[in-house]
């Protein structure tokens, strides 16, 4: 359905992490079925961050949440594509990549905040309120990294330990752990952990870590909150760091310190990043390359510079110009007319006819695919070939100060 | 919204129940021969004490004392019927009226009314409703009265709580400055929004009234021989000993049904009424 | 700190409560039937009537009797119990242990199998058990405790004869000595095996029946709010840190589920507390609720009087106690508020 898009000529010599091919994320709804996510195609390589950038309700959320398989199923349904993978290791040796959408449960469960981690949007809402901060970063390190916390010689480490290190013991059992056989063992892995979630936070820059530990989220300001969340993606020094708007509940101060982490720690691990956003300036800010979504689909692609400065999709445009920058007038911001379309049962056509300022006919009965144009991928029939598509010249649309 | 609560499987099985126990409720002297001279006495056959069901002229048995259980079960849902309906009329009433005072007129008055519902709400129902059926004597008008002195508070209480949450919304305001009169506000506004929760409430209660007053009947505080489930249960509790279950089984399943039935359909408005309770 | 705060001023409103429920009461045993009526014969004299009459105070002004009556229950006086012919004060002591450990049986029962069932339904929402736990939870809160009693009897006590009926067993009850008066605890303290199987295998059935409607009310609640909470983000937050489903649910989602079911179980509570005047009847269990019965039918005011405010203040105590928990437990209410 899509075209691979034509790669930036920058960093497409570091291997791939993410690659991301035809993913179709649908919804069961009243009327029919949504089709959330359709048919979208990217990549993310190692070391570099991409933006998904699109309007509420575009998909990107849904797209984010694929990856980890998050998605509620049912009402949503992975309709098709896969998500291919590559962790250092598979890197390092050369393996095949696994498809995110199709490993098995428990392999999914060994990835999640360990070789791909999440932000949410709301830390005020993705912390549990019930559970201490110390408490809550931990369940990571028991997950992920129980040998190491079982010390020198793990081997030796009786059953019960190794049980609560993989956060296994029942009650009765947590209760046999403070009792003297287990006592001392199970004293050390506990101070163990709280070391290394310390370590953790410190990080990210959180002053006095120990004494937070024991916070729980209420008593944290905004900005606290999303720390923890940080230290708490990264504790594992995860491949792909998936950021689902970070920084939009947060004060406007906050924001850039909370950015300035990720790019520091980013650099530091040598992570890759999605970033998802609805905020342009973020994004140009943060990001080496951006994809555009619009209604379920990617309607431009490519490095951020290009596509900020020279946008060739007419949404793309629209978007550009809702945005306000020092070099424009005054009164010269501009938006864009309507509603992102309800995707339900789509026809094919191109989903942005209706609030595009260039449509003709054609644009309501073909769907344009993604196609390399310069540097870009772009979706869009302007620019598009019209003996391929087998019609006449003069139907396609024409976008001003374009040269086809 | 009809068209939502009927999506409902177990809402439409609790109105099915409710249709088929108001029928009987309604046609009692026509599926039955009425007692003479009154017809929510148990007529007695002396002759035909402890017959098992599918005696022929007693489908359901008879009970130690010669009572027809089936007669019992039919003119029961139909004291049951007026039971619930005077008491759920009176209660709904009352606590509308003092629940708005309280809300609307507030300050000292509020204060006074809350805590008295407190202290109302501080006696579990059925140990409340028992005490003053027992010291009025044992009769069922007697329960009518006690069960209508316990359950209107919470109605008091949801309209009062309904009136302050809607006096903070600026609507009421908008109307107030375009010169309305507080009792129209209260017409057009306040009453209209409270009564989504008292008709969930008064539903569940219908049951839960019927469900009260057969537990107090069973107790002893109905006059012996009337045609009323709980009644009948006591009657025939003393037989189950010596096999004897059907004069205890019939009647109980009975309260149990319109409990069920009536509790069944408030659920089911209270899913489609209660924005609270959205489905995600 | 504001939880402090709010425990006091619950703690302040507590007496003035009490005190309104005693005024209640009060009112009660004057509107109707006669206070003296248990202690009068047929045979007495109209004079030998107003003798007892003057004796019990009540030509006094009402206040003056109220005033009487309230100062005798806080010393421990309140009147003498007809039905079973000693000081109301000594009957209710007799009885206080039977009701409280059938109560406190079937409130265990009730809460572990209510917050069992809830998350069982909650956590599989929209399918078969869900549709289950929420038919089991209305039929719980729809069943008059005397037919589901009574059906329990047919069944295990008529047909299978796997039970009787009474507290325990007379040559067992004799063999060890009763210090508390819970028959559970006594036996524990005999150390006898035997004494403790067999008063929970009395007790078996009676609390089984009195716990079915809080069994149902927990459930409910339990269901609804975790359903609540399995939306919430830090659920999805947990599950993209790699822990497996079990422990989401366990660790994060029921968690926080059980904060506003605690609130249920004083409500639960008072299901129980007057569903035992009915159970204690069937099973001849010998308690608080089947000498209430006794008085209610003989028209004994002084020990309807006793077990009404007993019970209320019971109920309130309880629900002081769990509210305290409540906002304890949400940290967010109390302490963000």
């Amino acid at each position: 359905m899509t075209a691979p898009a034509a790669s930036p000529p920058s960093r497409a010599t570091a291997p791939l992490v993410v690659s991301v091919q035809d993913l179709q994320v649908h919804f069961k709804v009243k009327t029919g079925v949504a089709h959330a996510v359709d048919g979208v195609s990217f990549e993310v390589r190692d070391g570099e961050t991409l933006g998904l950038v699109g309007e509420t309700g575009c998909g990107k959320t849904v797209t984010a949440r694929s990856f980890l398989r998050l998605v509620k199923t049912p009402p949503g349904v992975y309709a098709g594509g896969r998500i291919d993978f590559w962790s250092r290791e598979a890197r390092r040796n050369g393996d095949q990549p696994v498809d995110l959408l199709r490993v098995p449960d428990r392999e999914m469960l060994a990835i999640r905040g360990d070789r791909i981690a999440m932000i949410f949007q709301d830390p005020g809402k993705a912390l549990n309120p019930a559970m201490s901060i110390g408490d809550q970063v931990a369940e990571v390190f028991y997950q992920h990294r129980s040998e190491e916390l079982l010390g020198e010689r793990p081997g030796r480490v009786p059953f019960l330990v190794r049980r609560a290190s993989r956060q296994l013991a029942s009650a009765p059992e947590r209760l046999a752990l403070r009792l003297p056989p287990w006592r001392r063992r199970a004293r050390a892995m506990r101070r163990r952990v709280d070391d290394l979630v310390a370590a953790a936070l410190a990080e990210t820059q959180i002053a006095n870590p120990r004494k937070i530990m024991d916070r729980f989220p209420h008593e944290l300001s905004g900005g606290m909150k999303q720390r923890v969340m940080i230290a708490q993606a990264l504790a594992c020094n995860p491949d792909l760091l998936i950021a689902d708007e970070p920084t939009t509940a947060l004060d406007v101060t906050v924001q850039a310190r909370i950015l300035e982490l990720i790019a520091n720690l980013q650099h530091r691990h040598g992570t890759s990043v999605l970033y998802i956003s609805h905020d342009l300036s973020l994004v140009r800010q943060m990001c080496d390359r951006v994809a555009v979504m619009y209604a379920g689909r990617i309607v431009e692609t490519g490095d951020t510079g290009t596509v900020f400065s020279d946008p060739l999709h007419p949404y793309t445009r629209g978007l550009m110009a809702a945005v306000p920058s020092a070099s424009q007038k005054r009164g010269e911001l501009l938006a864009i007319e309507g509603n992102v379309p309800e995707m339900v049962n789509p026809t094919p056509c191109c989903r942005f006819h209706t609030r595009c300022r260039f449509a003709v006919d054609l644009c309501r009965q073909v769907d344009p695919e993604l196609l390399a144009v310069r540097d870009q991928g772009v979706a869009c029939l302007a620019y598009a070939s019209a003996a391929e598509l087998g019609v006449p010249e003069s139907s396609l649309p024409l976008v001003e100060g374009t040269s086809r | 919204m009809a068209r939502e609560v009927l999506r409902n499987p177990t809402t439409v099985a609790g109105l099915v129940i409710i249709v088929a126990l108001l029928t009987m409720a309604i046609l009692a002297p026509v599926v039955t021969e009425p007692n003479i001279p009154d017809p929510y006495q148990m007529p007695r056959d002396w002759s035909m004490r402890d017959a098992p069901p599918g005696t022929p002229g007693h489908p359901l048995g008879t009970t130690s004392t010669g009572g027809d259980v089936f007669y019992g079960v039919v003119w029961g849902a139909r004291t049951s019927l007026q039971l619930s309906v005077i008491v759920v009329g009176i209660t709904v009433t009352v606590g509308i009226i003092v629940g708005s005072l309280a809300g609307f007129i507030g300050g000292k008055l509020d204060e006074i009314l809350m805590r008295v519902v407190d202290v109302f709400l501080a006696i579990p129902e059925l140990i409340f409703a028992l005490a003053i059926a027992a010291v009025l004597g044992p009769s069922f008008s007697n329960i009518i009265f006690a069960l209508s002195v316990v359950f209107w508070v919470k109605y008091a209480r949801i309209i009062r709580g309904q009136i302050i949450h809607i006096k903070q919304n600026d609507y009421v305001d908008a109307a107030r400055v375009t010169g309305d009169s507080r009792f129209s506000i209260y017409r057009k506004d306040v009453l209209p929004n409270s009564i989504t929760p008292v008709m969930v409430q008064a539903t569940m209660d219908m049951g839960g009234i019927v469900l009260t007053a057969a537990t107090l009947s069973f107790i002893g505080l109905a006059e012996a021989g009337l045609a009323e489930w709980g009644v009948l249960v006591s009657d025939g509790q003393s037989g189950i000993s010596a096999g004897k279950w059907w004069a205890s089984t019939f009647p109980g399943l009975m309260v149990f049904l319109w409990a069920l039935a009536f509790n069944l359909v408030g659920d089911g408005l209270r899913d489609v009424l209660d924005p609270r309770t959205e489905k995600r | 700190m504001q939880i402090r705060e709010y425990i006091l001023r619950r703690l302040m409103i507590f007496p003035l409560i009490i005190i309104g429920t005693s005024i209640i009461v009060f009112t009660l045993s004057r509107v109707g039937g006669n206070p003296i009526a248990i202690y009068l014969e047929h045979e007495m004299t109209p004079a030998e009537v107003a003798e007892i009459e003057e004796r019990y105070g009540l030509n006094d002004p009402l206040p003056v009797q109220y005033l009487a009556w309230a100062g005798g229950v806080l010393t421990g006086d309140m009147g003498w119990s007809g039905v079973s012919a000693q000081p109301v004060t000594e009957a209710l002591l007799d009885r206080v242990g039977a009701t409280l450990e059938l109560a406190v049986f079937a409130a265990v029962v009730a809460v572990t199998l209510g917050i069992g069932l809830g998350t069982f339904g909650g956590a599989r929402r929209d399918r078969l058990p869900d549709h289950l736990t929420r038919v089991f939870s209305i039929s719980g809160a729809s069943m008059p405790i005397f037919w589901f009693a009574i059906l329990l009897l047919i069944l295990f006590w008529v047909n299978l004869g796997w039970v009787s009926i009474g507290r325990s067993d007379p040559t067992v009850f004799a063999s060890i000595a009763h210090p508390t008066g819970l028959y559970t605890v006594d036996a524990i303290l005999a150390g006898s095996l035997t004494a403790f199987l067999d008063a929970l295998a009395y007790m078996a059935l009676p609390a089984i029946t009195l716990g079915f409607g809080a069994t149902a009310i927990i459930a409910r609640m339990m269901r609804s709010s975790l359903v609540e909470e399995l939306n919430e983000d830090y659920v999805d937050a947990a599950r993209a840190k790699g822990l497996p489903e079990k422990l989401v649910l366990r660790r994060h989602a029921r968690r926080n589920a059980l904060i506003p079911t605690v609130t249920v179980i004083g409500l639960g509570f008072g299901f129980l507390l007057q569903g035992t005047v009915v159970v204690e009847i069937i099973f001849r269990w010998p308690g608080l609720g089947r000498w209430m019965a006794d008085a209610v039918l003989r028209g004994d005011q002084a020990t309807i009087m006793a077990y009404v405010l007993f019970t209320s203040v019971l109920f309130l105590a309880v629900n002081l106690i769990v509210d305290v928990m409540y906002a304890y437990l949400d940290r967010r209410v109390v302490l963000g508020a």
